[in-house]
């Protein structure tokens, strides 16, 4: 059985395969070991292998998955089919809202012609403004957001082309 | 005494202040948004009053709806906490006139220092040393200004605090654009664009002095605390006493707030924060009219409830104690626990904090705002605990409070806490030697590139075989923490470079 996980801008493959009851043999990337596990009563995953005996807190919320491993806290998101999801849009030409916000300010109009930098929109959330900013040189295909406007994470604000 | 107070606040502050009242036989009356049905502030309270949608502008900061809910309750005080509507004259009018009493200064106090210009000619009325500035609603004047005091320079709202729409330019270019940003957040925040530009004192330290003055004239000092741990300038770790200032500054900056508070005959609890450069010298920086979020290392150094002292001020109108009772032991040291990224330009998260487990040793103090289960909104502060650590030493608090930071979980929301975690744990850090841009400057470089180092292999395995066996989240745990594991004997083989620390 195997998965994708996004673990900050790269994703990792687990392949996991069960030989026994609460025994696994494991894939992680390039890497194979095999591992035994336990649920505790608590509800976290005790899990033994190579002599190593590690406790992990596993918590599910939406498609993340925080964990505590040891001392240590990670969060990995899951990702379907291991294809890698453009992490902002700068690549594709779309500037996304890098948070939930009301959006304060729109300092472009579809055909402006922007220098990289330039800032596009400014937006609020939780009293802290950011502006997102042209992350390269063109001409504004589309805008998406007006002053007052409520946006989501990850919601295309501003389209350049050229 | 009063019979009820309402608390015009949320989240942490209003649970902390609700403690105060419940200890002194005050019924204590919360007030709560849309957002915050059933959130934990409305059920630590007695009662709790719903007073309108979750934008802030309909619920926290309608002074309207605020009164009106005292008044329905039958509450004879109001105490606002920090932030909403606790530096809002109008409001503390509005108190007032509905027949209540403000549990904080007078409203033309609050004013006064609200408006950080009239706080400068305060001050430096006072004989307070004030840092280079210039005011004026023509940003060209400021420009110009600017350039004649020299760069870097903040551009701040004047009517605002708590280090928000605040800016740094580094050149006249940068200026103008970041006086228009600081307009626009100052118009949406405190209701009025104006700003000034203040010269940027660099490789300085935020040392700031609580006071309490009882209306008329008489004010003591409970000592100072410094908060030079900050990003994007807002506070993220205090401490008491400050650790790195001499006697003789402290005997300066303590005599001086107290001077200042007299001078304006403050009412209540105030803390006057002042910026002191390498070379020593203090420069005022601004007055805030409340309790501060880092209060609590003062009430833990001093032994001094600073709620209940607000309370006594205002019921009584005199002070409950007079300098030479008021004595500091010991360390004490908080860091704040927000819903941001810190990887990731302190972003801020919403959320559910699925699992949460605060910690609960010896001389740790936790100030929250919420419990297993709760939301976390886009609407408010992303700000969700403080952990305070005490110690006789600055080394065993700091050590403690690394201890306790260990034992926090907070699932389902990212948070700051791995920051945190390294932040404590930076050489810097625990030798004292850092300014106020010191995080931003030297520090999140290296955190950033520790928190793109991939997971270990095992996290990997644990969350397939979580998925996999269909197990069932771990149970949010109430009670004490388990013991912390060795962090290296845990991972192994399968600890990564770069993760130690």
């Amino acid at each position: 059985m195997k998965s994708w996980w996004r673990d900050g801008d790269r994703v990792r493959e687990v392949e996991l395969l069960q030989v026994a009851p609460g025994r696994w043999r494991v894939r992680v990337d390039q890497s194979e070991f095999e591992l035994m596990s336990e649920t505790m009563p608590d509800g976290k995953l005790r899990l033994v292998g190579d002599g190593r005996d590690t406790v992990a807190e596993v918590t599910p919320e939406g498609a993340r998955r925080f964990v505590r491993l040891g001392v240590l806290d990670f969060v990995l998101e899951r990702e379907s089919g291991g294809r890698t999801r453009s992490a902002s849009g700068a690549h594709d030409g779309g500037m996304e809202a890098p948070m939930p916000g009301v959006v304060t300010k729109v300092m472009v109009v579809v055909g402006d012609e922007v220098s990289k930098g330039q800032p596009l929109v400014a937006l609020e959330a939780m009293k802290m403004e950011h502006l997102i900013r042209a992350p390269r040189q063109g001409r504004v295909k589309k805008v998406a957001a007006s002053p007052g406007q409520m946006v989501q994470a990850g919601a295309a604000l501003v389209e350049l082309e050229g | 005494m009063f019979k009820k107070v309402l608390i015009a606040n949320r989240g942490e502050i209003t649970c902390r202040v609700a403690a105060t009242l419940h200890e002194m036989g005050i019924r204590s009356v919360a007030v709560y948004s849309e957002a915050d049905r059933g959130a934990l502030h409305t059920r630590v309270c007695d009662e709790a009053r719903f007073i309108g949608a979750s934008e802030a502008r309909e619920s926290y900061l309608n002074a309207e709806a605020v009164v009106r809910a005292a008044l329905e309750s039958g509450a004879d005080a109001v105490h606002p906490g920090f932030g909403f509507l606790a530096e809002n004259a109008a409001f503390a009018e509005a108190v007032a006139a509905a027949g209540l009493t403000f549990i904080g200064p007078t409203p033309a106090q609050v004013r006064a220092m609200g408006d950080k210009r009239e706080a400068r000619r305060l001050a430096e009325g006072a004989g307070v040393p004030i840092v280079p500035g210039a005011e004026g609603a023509d940003a060209k004047a400021l420009v110009r200004a600017a350039n004649a005091m020299g760069y870097p320079v903040m551009i701040k709202a004047a009517l605002g605090g708590g280090g928000k729409g605040m800016q740094v330019a580094q050149d006249a270019k940068h200026l103008a654009e970041a006086i228009e940003a600081a307009q626009r957040v100052a118009a949406s925040a405190f209701g009025d664009a104006s700003v000034y530009v203040e010269k940027l004192l660099e490789h300085a330290r935020h040392v700031e002095v609580q006071v309490l003055g009882d209306g008329q004239g008489r004010a003591v000092h409970v000592f100072e605390r410094d908060c030079t741990l900050q990003r994007r300038h807002q506070k993220v770790v205090e401490e008491a006493p400050a650790p790195t200032i001499t006697a003789d500054q402290r005997a300066i900056v303590t005599h001086a707030a107290v001077r200042l508070a007299e001078a304006v005959k403050y009412r209540g609890a105030g803390t006057i924060e002042t910026l002191i450069t390498r070379e020593g010298q203090a420069y005022f920086l601004e007055m805030n009219t409340r309790l501060q979020v880092e209060h609590p290392v003062t009430e833990l150094v001093s032994g001094i409830d600073l709620v209940r002292a607000q309370i006594e001020i205002a019921a009584s109108g005199r002070l409950p104690f007079e300098q030479h009772g008021i004595k500091r032991h010991g360390h004490a040291i908080e860091a704040r626990l927000y819903a941001e990224d810190a990887a990731r330009n302190f972003l801020p998260q919403v959320g559910t904090a699925a699992r949460v487990r605060w910690p609960d040793g010896p001389f740790v103090r936790v100030d929250a705002g919420v419990e297993s289960g709760d939301q976390v909104t886009v609407h408010y502060d992303p700000m969700l605990a403080k952990i305070i650590a005490y110690g006789p030493t600055r080394e065993s608090a700091i050590a403690r409070l690394l201890g306790a930071l260990d034992d926090t979980r907070v699932h389902g929301v990212v948070t700051n806490l791995p920051f945190l975690r390294a932040l404590l744990r930076a050489p810097e850090v625990r030798k004292g030697s850092y300014d106020t841009e010191w995080v931003e400057r030297e520090f999140l470089e290296g955190f950033a590139a520790l928190m793109r180092a991939p997971a270990p292999d095992l996290v990997l395995a644990a969350v397939a075989i979580a998925e996999a066996s269909g197990a069932p989240a771990a149970r949010p745990v109430n009670g004490a923490p388990e013991r912390a594991l060795d962090p290296f004997a845990a991972l192994g083989r399968w600890r990564q470079a770069g993760l130690s620390e």
